[in-house]
């Protein structure tokens, strides 16, 4: 029994001394997303990594939790938001560099229901969302602050069935929490973006929102005040090069 | 001052604290008192489950809630089907989330209270030929009674403070689910929200000190009962 304790400590030592070795490289860029840009940015952080030898360490979620960080301080290099909004949010209060905000990519707002369930809606005036709802709830954003529940409800608003959605919405995180919800089968539909929607094969977009209907989906991106070193420059730039366009197209982004 | 939709967090938080504090309490006693006053095999088993929410973190809680208990869960899928109860985006399963995250510390309290009770005393009862559940209600019951009241004064108190296993599986929903902890997370994503989360802070304070305030009342009762200084 005496030994156990040393055995511990011999044990946790080793799990503390074999971890990745510090190396001397240059300071990671550290990327805020919103969180339906997870699959795309996996995707091209390793490639912009490899071209520029800098490491690209990137945190997802919805841009308003993202904006909030970034706003008291968090150690951010370059944020891209899914809506307008909320990098108004942080123009206003000089947390960005104005010079370097640009709009990056556009996508399309749709209502999807589990795979197993064939329907398919037309998404005009005053169509039978509590008939498809039945005694579930929908999914989306929290229209409160998440850009894709802002979204949708313009988009239902517009449409004329904000009423019938308001009291049975099921407000998620971020557009991938809401997606989730409805993988699981807790929720009859959501409202996401095409983008979301078709990574998944557990859910099929049961109707698209016409364009019209809401603000333009944009994906906006700037390096973050006191922050601008000419590699977030360069990410932001990246993004936009035709490989990464090719990449976004792949997955049914809008490639302005 | 807050208004009627923050004060209805506030209402929402003590009925899911209440409840859970309510229907966690005969199940956290029997628990007690099999870890406490019996060895039978799996009782290790049995110490590691009630134990599991306290060491996990919450939001795996609340990932297990929802996978056993969501509509499509085993579990879940039961209820739905036979009994048509649904725990997703209720507030019974905010009660749920709540009552599993405190049951250890109901369970620990209780339990500490229980083996420090000499069971020479309910044997002494069983000799003067009280039956084996009278001595229990009118000899151990008594006795255990501060480990009771603080256990349901701990597992409310956590009840109220509960987030994570919260928002993982009974969602973020107005009226339903949308505690205190979850509406002041909720006002500091949204844009200007500040005040509102200052305002939530300033009532959950309120809320705690009130309470504590209560547990010392319970606690000087109890201590009176008993005849204890």
């Amino acid at each position: 029994m005496t030994r156990l304790p040393l055995l511990a400590i011999c044990v946790i030592a080793m799990i503390l001394t074999a971890g990745p070795r510090a190396v001397a490289a240059p300071p990671a860029l550290m990327v805020y997303a919103a969180s339906s840009l997870t699959t795309a940015l996996d995707e091209l952080a390793p490639r912009f990594a490899a071209q520029t030898g800098v490491r690209v360490k990137t945190s997802y979620a919805a841009s308003s939790t993202l904006a909030r960080q970034i706003e008291s301080g968090a150690q951010a290099d370059v944020f891209v938001s899914a809506d307008d909004a909320w990098m108004d949010y942080l123009d206003v209060r000089s947390r960005i560099v104005a010079a370097t905000r640009v709009n990056i990519l556009g996508n399309t707002l749709v209502l999807i229901v589990p795979a197993d369930h064939p329907v398919t809606v037309v998404l005009k005036l005053g169509f039978d969302l509590a008939g498809l709802l039945g005694p579930g709830r929908l999914a989306t954003g929290d229209p409160a602050h998440v850009p894709v529940g802002r979204y949708a409800r313009q988009a239902l608003t517009a449409l004329g069935v904000w009423d019938v959605a308001q009291p049975k919405l099921a407000p998620a995180e971020s557009a991938r929490a809401a997606l989730a919800l409805v993988e699981r089968g807790e929720v009859p539909a959501a409202i996401v973006y095409e983008t979301d929607a078709l990574l998944s094969h557990r859910v099929r977009v049961a109707g698209v929102f016409p364009a019209g209907s809401h603000d333009p989906i944009v994906y906006v991106a700037a390096v973050v005040a006191g922050r601008d070193r000419p590699i977030a420059r360069q990410f932001i730039e990246f993004l936009t090069t035709p490989a990464a366009r090719t990449v976004f197209t792949r997955l049914h982004f809008i490639v302005r | 001052m807050p208004t009627a939709v923050e004060y209805e967090a506030l209402w929402l938080s003590l009925k899911v604290a209440t409840a859970a504090t309510f229907f966690s309490l005969p199940l956290a006693m029997l628990a007690a008192w099999l870890l406490a006053r019996t060895r039978f095999w799996g009782r290790s088993a049995l110490d590691a489950v009630v134990h599991a929410p306290l060491v996990l973190p919450p939001v795996v809680v609340g990932y297990l809630l929802l996978i056993g208990l969501g509509t499509r869960g085993p579990i879940g899928a039961w209820l739905d089907q036979t009994l048509g109860i649904r725990l997703i985006f209720t507030t019974s399963g905010a009660v749920v989330a709540a009552a599993v995250m405190s049951f250890p510390l109901m369970v620990r309290a209780i339990r500490l209270s229980l083996e420090a009770v000499d069971s020479g005393l309910e044997w002494a009862a069983r000799t003067l030929g009280a039956s084996r559940l009278d001595a229990f209600v009118s000899v151990t019951l008594p006795l255990m009674l501060p480990g009771i009241v603080s256990g349901c004064i701990v597992a409310f108190a956590s009840s109220l403070g509960e987030f994570g296993a919260t928002i993982t599986f009974a969602a973020n929903i107005e009226g339903e689910t949308r505690t205190l902890p979850l509406a002041i997370y909720t006002a500091i994503q949204t844009p200007d929200g500040d005040r509102v989360a200052l305002r939530l802070v300033m009532l959950s304070l309120a809320l705690a000190v009130g309470a504590l305030a209560l547990a010392e009342v319970a606690d000087r009762r109890v201590r009176r009962i008993l005849g204890r200084p």
